[in-house]
């Protein structure tokens, strides 16, 4: 009986770690991800479990045909939240879920079920708030070939997000901006999703403010953006409490018309 | 005139129509186009009076031959006037959208010349944004009253939503601001949009070829009504707005306090009405998801809704013999009815209640808000505190305070 694990970060690690609380009968009381461990009460060294693809797909898999359809999500959704104790509430639901099978939405009045709704409900939240809210700029990227220079125009877009929601952000602009290579860069995180007009993949970026160079057209753009924004606003109606409750404080910081 | 200052000055003319919505439509992402549009409807910011942007809203032109007492841009006006090219119109629209500023664009116009030349222009701006610059993201287009329907077809055929703003809600008070309009005007396209969507329907089903047709306005239409410009009262805006949800099946009717830019006489000049505005939209939402009629919104002859209180409230203090409520009993309509309980609260106690009694305690663990509600309802048959269910004990504890004092000027 173990009573401390740990995985490598990832959603298909944690899914290991449900496969083995399954098939090696572990009992975890503390997950944590390795090489950031914190100091436990746990007696034994900490158990870590190697993140093994098909044991993820066979737990994924089961949870959304024995839970129900969309428990796999809701459960991948909690797992991006920014949340201390999630691993082991979500664990607590998927074992729940296995005994009792979708019933297991109805047991609200369980912390950890209650939970892992409220933190899936979170991210989703603030991913959709995104797809509106992040805002491209139009880069050139040099091609880095001291012989055969060439520019090629790159949309680029920093988000500073509260939950890991990069890759739910990537598969939307996946479909807005198909035949635009772009990169969303998430500035918390030091890592960024690049798409080259067909697939994207997440890559990561070392700290720092990079050096950007800005098309021809994108100071004039941000000017109209920013006329645009100020003229459509009925000052007879002004409402800042309103307007901080629709549009928090902490998006603005990447939005071109509050710079 | 550069783009900048003709932006300004058709952005501000537009910016009275409430209707920003870019809900109501799913489109993927085609080949060789710009874009997609997805059903749940996108805000990409808010403005400083706290409404929604999600659509480059803006007029074609503001040059305008009507004399529409209530509206900014009337002929008698004294403004800048401008005028976009089609050609501007769709790199605004590029340009803001592969930036994520917007989701689409709101296109609309003054009347210029007439009705028909006016339509005209619009739909020769939409096939620039649509076909020269592959646009695929989201329209809504106004109708212009009076305008032909051939146009009107034309119209629909490009845009995800249309809409004919009504404006005044009764022939009267449009004879009396807006003498160029005519109530048949405003209603004619509006069945000719229902009959499209319905002929389009009708073709899906019949004709499987016919999902390569352009589809016909496939978000739906929408409309607009302004408040406190003329004397109508609440009772009259609400069944009105009950009756084109029926009967014209409208996606959304917005209401828009009026803000004073008449110069006549017989218009208002006061604050705009927005808590009476505010109230209009809620029974709004009654209507559309709550399944409450106009009829039970107005019963005992109150011609305008309660500014003191929601009128969900209202209608529960004036039914107090359908209450309380037994959380772990009542139907799903039944929980619906109680203030303070919405779809999302409603499913959750019917959900949770299959498995263990619900108590207040367990209401508050999943999150149903009990301010309102406490009053209302019982758990396992216990009330939550010793308040009689009578109106002279309940309803001053249901007047919120805080929505009115947000809405008045405080003074120093």
């Amino acid at each position: 009986m173990n009573e401390s694990v740990t995985f490598d970060g990832s959603f298909e690690g944690f899914l290991c770690v449900v496969y083995a609380v399954y098939y090696e009968k572990l009992a975890p009381l503390v997950i944590q991800i390795a090489g950031q461990e914190q100091l436990t009460l746990c007696d034994t060294p900490p158990v870590d479990i190697k993140t093994d693809d098909s044991r993820a797909s066979r737990v994924y898999n089961a949870i959304c045909e024995k839970i129900a359809r969309d428990a796999g999500q809701r459960v991948y959704y909690a797992f991006l939240a920014d949340d201390e104790g999630r691993l082991l509430a979500i664990l607590q639901y998927i074992k729940l879920g296995f005994l009792v099978g979708g019933a297991v939405d109805s047991h609200l009045h369980e912390d950890f079920v209650a939970r892992v709704h409220r933190l899936a409900k979170y991210v989703w939240r603030e991913a959709h708030l995104l797809h509106g809210f992040c805002r491209f700029e139009s880069v050139l990227l040099n091609s880095g070939n001291a012989e055969k220079p060439s520019e090629s125009e790159v949309l680029y877009a920093p988000v500073t997000p509260k939950n890991d929601v990069l890759v739910l952000l990537a598969q939307h602009f996946c479909e807005r901006l198909k035949h635009r290579a772009w990169v969303i860069h998430d500035k918390s995180r030091n890592k960024a999703a690049v798409y080259d007009g067909h697939t994207y993949t997440i890559v990561t970026v070392p700290a720092g403010e990079a050096n950007i160079v800005h098309t021809s057209d994108e100071a004039q753009t941000r000017e109209l953006w920013t006329a645009f924004f100020n003229a459509i606003a009925i000052s007879e109606r002004k409402n800042p409490r309103l307007q901080r409750q629709m549009l928090p404080l902490y998006f603005r910081g990447n939005m071109t018309e509050f710079r | 005139m550069e783009l900048m200052d003709k932006l300004k000055i058709l952005a501000d003319a537009a910016k009275y129509d409430v209707a920003c919505t870019s809900s109501g439509n799913d489109r993927a992402a085609k080949q060789g186009e710009v874009g997609n549009a997805v059903a749940c409807g996108i805000c990409h910011s808010f403005s400083a009076d706290g409404r929604c942007i999600s659509l480059l809203k803006i007029l074609l032109t503001n040059k305008c031959v009507f004399d529409c007492q209530y509206c900014g841009n009337r002929r008698s006006a004294d403004i800048p006037r401008a005028e976009f090219t089609p050609q501007e119109v769709a790199e605004l629209t590029l340009r803001f959208y592969q930036r994520n500023y917007i989701e689409g664009l709101f296109l609309s116009s003054a009347v210029i010349r007439s009705p028909d030349y006016t339509m005209e222009l619009l739909i020769s701006a939409m096939r620039t944004v649509r076909e020269e610059y592959h646009f695929n993201g989201y329209i809504h287009v106004k109708t212009i009253p009076g305008a032909d329907p051939a146009l009107i077809r034309q119209a629909g055929s490009l845009a995800d939503r249309l809409s004919v703003n009504i404006e005044l809600p009764s022939q009267a008070s449009l004879e009396a601001f807006a003498p160029e309009k005519k109530k048949d005007d405003i209603i004619a396209p509006m069945r000719l949009v229902r009959e499209g969507i319905i002929a389009h329907k009708n073709e899906l089903a019949i004709y499987r070829h016919a999902k390569n047709e352009p589809s016909f306005a496939p978000a739906g239409q929408s409309t607009q009504l302004i408040v406190g410009a003329s004397p109508e009262s609440d009772s009259k805006i609400v069944t009105l707005a009950e009756g084109l949800y029926g009967k014209f099946k409208l996606k959304r009717v917005f209401y828009s306090a009026y803000i004073p830019v008449g110069a006549d006489p017989r218009l208002p000049t006061t604050e705009p009405p927005l808590l009476r505005e505010h109230r209009l939209y809620q029974a709004d939402w009654l209507l559309r998801f709550y399944g409450y009629t106009a009829g039970e919104l107005f019963k005992n002859e109150d011609e305008n809704l309660s500014l003191e209180m929601d009128p969900k409230c209202h209608w529960a203090v004036q039914n107090l013999h359908l209450f309380p409520v037994e959380v772990n009993t009542a139907d799903y309509m039944e929980l619906l009815r109680v203030p303070g309980i919405g779809q999302v609260s409603a499913r959750k106690i019917i959900a949770a209640r299959r498995i263990e009694k619900i108590t207040f305690e367990g209401l508050k663990k999943m999150r149903v808000v009990l301010k309102r509600a406490k009053y209302f309802i019982t758990c396992c048959g216990k009330t939550y505190e010793k308040i009689p269910l009578l109106p002279e004990a309940i309803a001053p504890r249901l007047k919120d305070s805080s929505q009115i004092a947000g809405f008045t000027q405080l003074t120093i």
